[in-house]
């Protein structure tokens, strides 16, 4: 088979991490990762905070040096190659704009220290700010006058300013409100397409990194627990850790038996699980939307009976708390439109079926 | 909320103007001294008069103290500027082992009794060879000022992302393009006032001069011993000018802080 020289490049991943580990006072804050990350690709590093996730991205960028492993740009190693070498940068936390310059000063920084005439400057300064709808005046505004919105298109039009082949983004959302994160989110990918650039992205969120992403990398002290696409990480999480990452879910703690089914060791009922690795304690967990109101038991795999404690609503959706016993609580959502319409603390039944639920074995690495 | 009461304001104001007198009133008395005619001072005055600063500005002598304390004030406060920033930086912005101990060594000289830092400067310079004279003045005011410069920037350096730097870098920025386009100019304020304070503590320093000058005086040193020794209302005068050119410093110092916060807010 013959392979051209392009298709060897686009073959190639434009990012590959070899087994790098970062150990600060014998602590490894990234434990041995290995990853490629594909010409284009949005990436997301998720993770809660500790997990090593920035850490990798400093060194990533060329901030902080790898105490172990190989960081492959294109397959030349760049371990050693310093922040202001590399043809990667990145948008911050604190996004890390200059207060003693304008909008237009700061998306130009990357061209200025680079030598670009100030008319080729002002031009580009000027079509990033229209492709990230920030108007023409904003040109000469002072960034310190700027809305949380519009500091973000500010850091990211400076960023892409610099023309980067890796855009990096460490949480640059998480300290807006809710509603402009979902809208920036959205344009974040806009931008992905747009410019066909590889993104690598760091949230805590999941839910922000299911949005964005074409595959996401979960970390937890210092490794990955899964990578996969938004599709796997949800529809198939390998641990317990990625399923609870992901939202409110509910974990039922049950025994295996040696006939494959489960008993639960609060209540002692029995339930059929999906196959399992192993015998023994396991977590059983159940998405709040597999679980339903069921009249008997002939309507799921398995059933269980509580009441009805609390009833909350969310929007186009509707979750109920159901106790069950003394010690179990179960969450359960449903449309709005499929709202329970008995009373509150009257007796319920409620199901599941088999391959709506989850099963890990309790070890070292949930 | 917090709504004073009338009574409470009342009295609130009555503290203000009495803090206040107490603050400037023996100034102003210097004021009226250096106007009256007569060589000692009596109140009210009888005679207003300028002759004393006629004779302040005739003085070959007084000239030249002014001009050793000008020199001095501005020497120490360039030096110190230059030293307080870097040593801001290592105070305040950068991690080291170490930096614990020098924070607390470099805030010592601040606390030691200046006459006492002045005779161990003093002891030190002889038992080096140093004659004492206003160069020896310059290096004696910056044991006691260059901290204290730090100190004034370290509070700006504190205030600075960290990230900024980072960020410019990350965009291609070398350390002293970095320093140039980023640090120095976001420091700006901070210097500046560490400047003016380096200037204006040096500018009005009476007991390390005194052990340090040797045979060059500068302005406080020739106030203290006219005032031992043949007194003239040209002390007052001076005392009022000396006061003046502190005032102007500072209304210089305020301005520059209006202009910059001013551009920054996008006005200009």
């Amino acid at each position: 088979m013959v392979t051209t020289e392009a298709e060897a490049r686009a073959a190639q991943p434009i990012l590959q991490l070899r087994a790098i580990e970062k150990v600060f006072d014998q602590f490894a804050a990234v434990d041995r990762i290995t990853l490629d990350i594909q010409e284009g690709e949005f990436f997301t590093i998720v993770g809660p905070s500790g997990s090593g996730k920035t850490t990798m991205v400093r060194m990533l960028v060329g901030m902080d040096k790898p105490t172990r492993g190989d960081i492959l740009l294109r397959g030349q190693r760049i371990n050693d190659v310093p922040a202001n070498k590399r043809p990667t940068c990145m948008v911050f936390q604190s996004l890390a704009l200059f207060p003693h310059r304008t909008v237009g000063q700061n998306i130009e920084f990357p061209l200025k220290i680079r030598g670009v005439d100030p008319a080729a400057r002002k031009k580009r300064a000027l079509e990033l700010l229209a492709q990230l709808r920030l108007p023409d005046h904003y040109y000469g505004k002072a960034v310190t006058q700027c809305s949380g919105g519009e500091r973000q298109r500010v850091a990211l039009a400076r960023a892409l300013a610099f023309d980067p082949e890796i855009l990096f983004f460490d949480e640059p959302l998480s300290a807006l409100d809710y509603k402009l994160r979902k809208v920036l989110e959205k344009e974040l990918k806009d931008i992905h397409r747009q410019t066909g650039k590889t993104f690598v992205y760091i949230t805590h969120s999941l839910e922000e990194a299911m949005v964005m992403s074409d595959r996401i990398g979960v970390m937890n002290r210092g490794r990955f627990v899964q990578v996969g696409t938004p599709n796997e990480i949800y529809g198939s999480p390998t641990t317990r850790f990625v399923s609870e990452f992901m939202g409110e879910v509910n974990i039922l703690d049950v025994t295996v038996g040696p006939d494959g089914t489960a008993t639960d060791d609060v209540t002692g009922a029995r339930y059929l699980v999906p196959p399992s690795a192993g015998a023994g304690p396991c977590s059983l967990v159940i998405r709040p939307e597999s679980l339903r109101f069921v009249d008997g038991p002939s309507q799921a795999h398995n059933v269980v009976t509580g009441t009805v404690y609390n009833e909350y609503l969310l929007g186009s959706r509707v979750q109920y708390q159901i106790r069950v016993g003394e010690k179990q609580v179960l969450l359960l959502e449903n449309l709005r439109d499929q709202r329970y319409e008995g009373d509150l603390d009257s007796p319920v039944t409620v199901g599941w079926d088999t391959g709506d639920s989850m099963i890990f074995p309790k070890g070292p690495l949930q | 909320m917090n709504e004073i009461g009338r009574p409470a304001r009342w009295l609130y104001g009555m503290l203000i103007a009495l803090v206040l007198l107490f603050v400037y009133l023996p100034m102003m008395t210097l004021v009226m001294a250096s106007f009256s005619r007569s060589k000692f001072f009596k109140f009210p005055i009888p005679q207003f008069a300028t002759n004393w600063y006629a004779d302040v500005f005739a003085s070959l002598s007084i000239r030249s103290f002014f001009w050793t304390s000008l020199v001095i004030a501005l020497l120490v406060a360039t030096i110190a500027t230059v030293l307080a920033f870097f040593g801001a930086l290592a105070f305040a912005r950068y991690r080291w082992a170490g930096r614990k101990l020098y924070q607390k060594v470099l805030l010592l000289p601040i606390l030691f009794p200046q006459a006492v830092l002045g005779l161990a400067l003093l002891l030190w310079f002889s038992a080096i060879g140093v004659t004492p004279s206003w160069q020896a003045a310059v290096f004696a005011h910056l044991v006691w000022i260059a901290p204290i410069t730090t100190l004034v920037i370290a509070i700006q350096v504190y205030s600075f992302d960290p990230a900024m730097e980072e960020a410019a870098v990350d965009l291609g920025a070398t350390r002293w393009q970095t320093l140039k386009e980023v640090t120095l100019p976001i420091l700006t304020p901070g210097i500046v006032s560490g400047f003016l304070s380096a200037f204006l503590l040096s500018w009005a320093n009476f007991p390390l001069s005194m052990f340090s000058t040797g045979a060059d005086q500068t302005i406080p040193e020739w106030i203290s011993a006219k005032i031992q020794s043949g007194y003239t209302p040209q002390v007052p005068a001076v005392g009022t000018l000396t006061m003046l050119a502190a005032v102007i410093v500072m209304a210089l110092g305020g301005f520059a802080a209006w202009l910059h916060a001013r551009r920054r807010a996008g006005l200009a």
